[in-house]
């Protein structure tokens, strides 16, 4: 018998009592919300590392952007009106050569107002640019903003690429006698703009 | 109502006035309270250490000697709250049952809960930190876990609040273990110790002159911290102080 | 009387510097954890929802792993099974071998440990690279992990400092925390780039997607999953969730209680191969199947290792996790030690002082201490009890069965106070090497009772 019949059968001999599955609406619609969405959102994600920018009402992204990273030189981006990108991050031959990417601007999907995760559903082939370059920006539409996970859950999408991220500041590690460092292997830096 | 007064083996033997204290207060709050005579040991200290059979003698002999009253009430919260929650199913074979472990209460409990005095005659002049014990706490719900999100209470604070002249504080950490834990306390006796100065050393860094609880053995356990690093605190059993003056 | 993890706890506290240390940075974390559970109003109603999920998906583990495995395989994904250690590597070595892979990359995995993975692989000839910053530090250094969420956390700065002057040419000297991290970075953003395979464990596998999460705060995870097409994946059967909807409610919960952080920085959801790529997910049993037919301590399997139960527990942050003999350590490690093998690791259930803290921070609600107990009751019939605590035990057991006795003993029980101190406080007297020993009044209550001296 192959292990997978041996596993399931172990299972249903073992299992004795078989417990209900809960309702989590009680839950759900009780969970926290937040009056001021973009203020508590702002201050979450500052709290884990990041930042929020607001982008005005005919405000040039672009030039915020460039205001923003003035030093950035490999700026990658898969956004049509991110112009002041230098290269698209599916242009790369291998995903290795993604690395010294200064910069990537990447739209976000979702923004968490609890913990200030932003949802990146991948619309790249190179997903590696979400994690390998120094900054990362988010684009996110204010409209997109959720109060908790249980709204959020019930609103993503892992795309045709099947994959996406909640993404909640930038990289971090503690590993060294709990002292917090930003920059461990993704992104140094991270900044949400809010459109 | 008829109150059959649980004085546990190690207050017994070491705290006999925390016993007499016991009795004092409850009769001065209008109690009607007797003390079975010849008792011995509710089982915990076996049962934690790893013997819960060797407590189902204990619990027979226990429940038999309380039999006629109402209430069971012990000042000891670690002892009471054992008897409440395994009494059950140590004499789950025994036909003929009398329930201590439904009609037990720590006398803390007793009184906050079913006395409910609005006043106390007592007076201490001190600063005390409170013990929050772990089996108080978290087993008999003295006051809101450390851990719990749930709106802060403690019955002990609210019953000291009471006493005249008193100011009362409780350590960081507030209900930390103590690291008493019966035998774990001589098993594991350089964690238990450790646990037990950093405990003391909390309770003094609130200022405080005593150390004031409802679990004389977490009291027991530190007092031998104290003594032995001879340190400027006290400890003293919360019924000491509610009864202070009678 | 003592154990294996006593003996080792006693060690540990030989240094007091660094015992000191270990327990408030551990504090910290619980501390942390508080705070920010305090945040969410519902977080009482989190956990409750959290253990409720737990209870239906560990029952219903047959349906939902079938569930999972064939959207997974819709989705594009290779579905094995393994039963125990040896299948799961095994079953991983073929992978590589047969994609002819000799660097492979791997983010944390408490069931690589469990099953020995790396050194089963590195025998094989695989270079095996940790990419969590605190794993490859050990590993560098040929150490295990001493917490699940923290593994490095009993190694000074002054170690690793030295360790990456040889492994990562750093500055002699140089121990700052941001420097080393970034010289990781620096080190280990290579070992990506020329990784040909990555693995990641998974904390969460949903039966109505085939996905499965990972949850890191340094990214490596998916560092590692965007460089190389190969990718592995490998979780115990207990990671089973019924659908998102559930991740809603544990991903609030996973990292408020491990680390007090709203969430970790990446919370990735894997559901399909690379485009040209091969994802490969093998479902692990290895002994969990067995616990479900164990009603006192089922509901281990609700564990989501978050390590909150280490971080407040007063033992654990006293004694550091080598003292216990099992892989895992604090009171979730005592439990899943002796559900492996209690004969072997019996000696970690002496690490509780039953103080019931842990059982209120478990965020799936996993009746820890409850469990200690049960166990400290199993001992005496595995033939492991402690003879001297037994000797004890039934000491008291005589006496107090014997009121007569007891109050003889009262009567006399003054008498010791007067003792020599050298013969009190003797090297058999475990409790009088911390503490005085409690003084006897001069009469005891009972005897006060009866000369009617209770008014």
């Amino acid at each position: 018998m192959s292990s997978r019949e041996d596993i399931l059968q172990n299972i249903r001999r073992n299992t004795r009592v078989r417990y209900e599955k809960p309702d989590l609406s009680v839950l759900e619609q009780g969970a926290i919300t937040y009056a001021d969405q973009v203020a508590q959102f702002c201050k979450v994600v500052a709290e884990v590392g990041g930042r929020v920018v607001t982008v005005n009402e005919g405000e040039d992204v672009n030039a915020l952007v460039r205001k923003l990273y003035p030093d950035a030189k490999r700026i990658a981006s898969n956004l049509k009106n991110i112009t002041c990108a230098t290269f698209h991050p599916d242009d790369v031959e291998a995903s290795a050569d993604l690395d010294g990417t200064d910069l990537a601007v990447v739209d976000g999907r979702i923004g968490v107002c609890e913990n200030g995760a932003v949802w990146v559903q991948q619309d790249v082939e190179q997903r590696a640019v979400y994690f390998i370059s120094e900054a990362l920006i988010l684009l996110l539409d204010r409209k997109n903003l959720v109060n908790n996970m249980h709204e959020a859950y019930q609103k993503i999408d892992t795309g045709e690429y099947g994959y996406g991220v909640f993404i909640s500041g930038p990289s971090k590690t503690a590993d060294i006698e709990q002292a917090l460092v930003m920059g461990a292997h993704g992104a140094r830096e991270l900044t949400v703009l809010l459109l | 109502m008829k109150v059959g007064l649980f004085i546990p083996c190690y207050i017994n033997a070491v705290y006999p006035q925390v016993g007499v204290a016991s009795f004092k207060l409850l009769k001065s709050l209008g109690v009607d309270v007797d003390y079975p005579l010849d008792q011995t040991c509710c089982g915990q200290p076996m049962a934690n250490a790893g013997f819960e059979e060797e407590s189902v003698e204990l619990a027979k002999r226990f429940d038999r000697l309380f039999e006629q009253y109402d209430y069971i009430v012990g000042p000891s919260a670690s002892c009471v709250v054992f008897v409440r929650d395994h009494y059950g199913q140590l004499l789950a074979k025994e036909p003929h049952r009398c329930a201590s472990e439904g009609k037990i209460y720590d006398i803390c409990e007793f009184i906050h809960d079913v006395v409910k005095p609005t006043s106390l005659q007592a007076s201490f002049p001190h600063k005390v930190s409170i013990q929050n014990s772990c089996h108080g706490v978290r087993l008999m719900h003295l006051s809101s876990p450390s851990e719990l999100n749930i709106p802060y209470y403690n019955k002990l604070r609210d019953l000291l609040s009471l006493v005249k002249d008193i100011e009362v504080v409780e350590p960081e950490r507030p209900d930390e273990c103590c690291g008493f834990g019966g035998m774990f306390a001589v098993e594991e006796h350089a964690v238990s110790g450790q646990m037990g100065r950093d405990k003391v050393k909390r309770h003094m860094d609130t200022g405080a002159e005593y150390i004031v609880g409802a679990d004389g053995s977490c009291l027991m356990h530190q007092n031998g911290i104290i003594a032995r690093e001879k340190l400027p605190i006290k400890t003293i059993h919360i019924v000491e102080v509610l009864a202070a003056g009678l | 009387m003592s154990t294996k993890h006593s003996k080792a706890a006693e060690k540990f506290q030989e240094n007091k510097e660094l015992a000191g240390w270990h327990d408030q940075t551990l504090w910290m974390m619980r501390a942390k954890r508080d705070k920010i559970s305090r945040e969410v109003p519902e977080w009482e109603q989190l956990r409750d929802m959290a253990s409720a999920i737990k209870m239906y998906s560990n029952s219903h583990l047959d349906l939902l792993l079938q569930e999972f495995e064939k959207n997974a395989q819709a989705n594009g994904a290779h579905v094995y099974w393994a039963k125990d250690a040896d299948e799961y590597c095994s079953i991983i070595y073929n992978i590589l071998h047969g994609h002819n892979v000799h660097r492979f990359i791997k983010s944390k995995s408490m069931l690589a440990e469990e099953c020995g993975l790396n050194e089963y692989l590195i025998q094989k000839g695989i270079d095996v690279v940790e990419s969590d910053l605190g794993e490859r530090i050990l590993q560098l250094m040929h150490k295990k992990p001493s917490h699940i969420v923290v593994p490095a956390i009993h190694i000074k700065k002054e170690e690793i400092g030295e360790l990456f002057v040889k492994e990562m040419g750093t500055e002699p000297g140089n121990n700052d925390q941001t420097y080393l991290t970034h010289a990781a970075r620096k080190n280990l953003r290579h070992k990506f780039i020329e990784a040909e395979a990555a693995m990641t464990g998974a904390n969460f596998a949903v039966a109505s997607t085939g996905e499965f999460v990972v949850c890191t705060n340094e990214g490596n995870a998916d560092m590692g999953t965007s460089q190389p097409k190969l990718q592995i994946a490998a979780f115990g059967l207990e990671k089973i969730v019924p659908d998102r909807e559930a991740l809603g409610v544990f991903t609030r919960l996973l990292a408020r209680s491990g680390t007090g952080q709203p969430i970790t920085t990446y919370t990735s959801h894997y559901r399909k191969p690379r485009k040209g790529g091969e994802l490969h997910i093998i479902i692990v049993d290895n002994g969990r199947s067995n616990i479900l037919a164990d009603q006192e301590h089922v509901k281990t399997l609700n564990c989501l290792r978050c390590g909150a139960c280490m971080n407040t527990c007063p033992v654990y942050r006293r004694s550091g996790g080598y003292s216990y003999t099992y892989f895992i350590p604090g009171p979730i490690g005592i439990n899943l030690g002796m559900l492996k093998a209690p004969l072997h690791y019996y000696d970690n259930v002496s690490a509780c002082s039953l103080c019931y803290s842990c059982q209120n921070v478990c965020p799936a609600k996993v009746d820890l201490a409850d469990q200690i107990y049960r166990w400290r009751q199993k001992l005496d019939g595995l033939g492991v009890a402690s003879s001297s605590k037994r000797l004890m035990s039934g000491g008291m057991k005589v006496l107090m069965e014997h009121p007569s006795l007891f109050n003889l003993a009262l009567a006399r029980a003054s008498w010791v106070n007067s003792f020599p101190r050298s013969l009190v406080y003797n090297g058999l007297n475990d409790w009088g090497k911390e503490h005085e020993m409690p003084q006897f009044a001069k009469e005891s209550f009972n005897e006060m009772w009866k000369k009617g001296k209770v008014k």
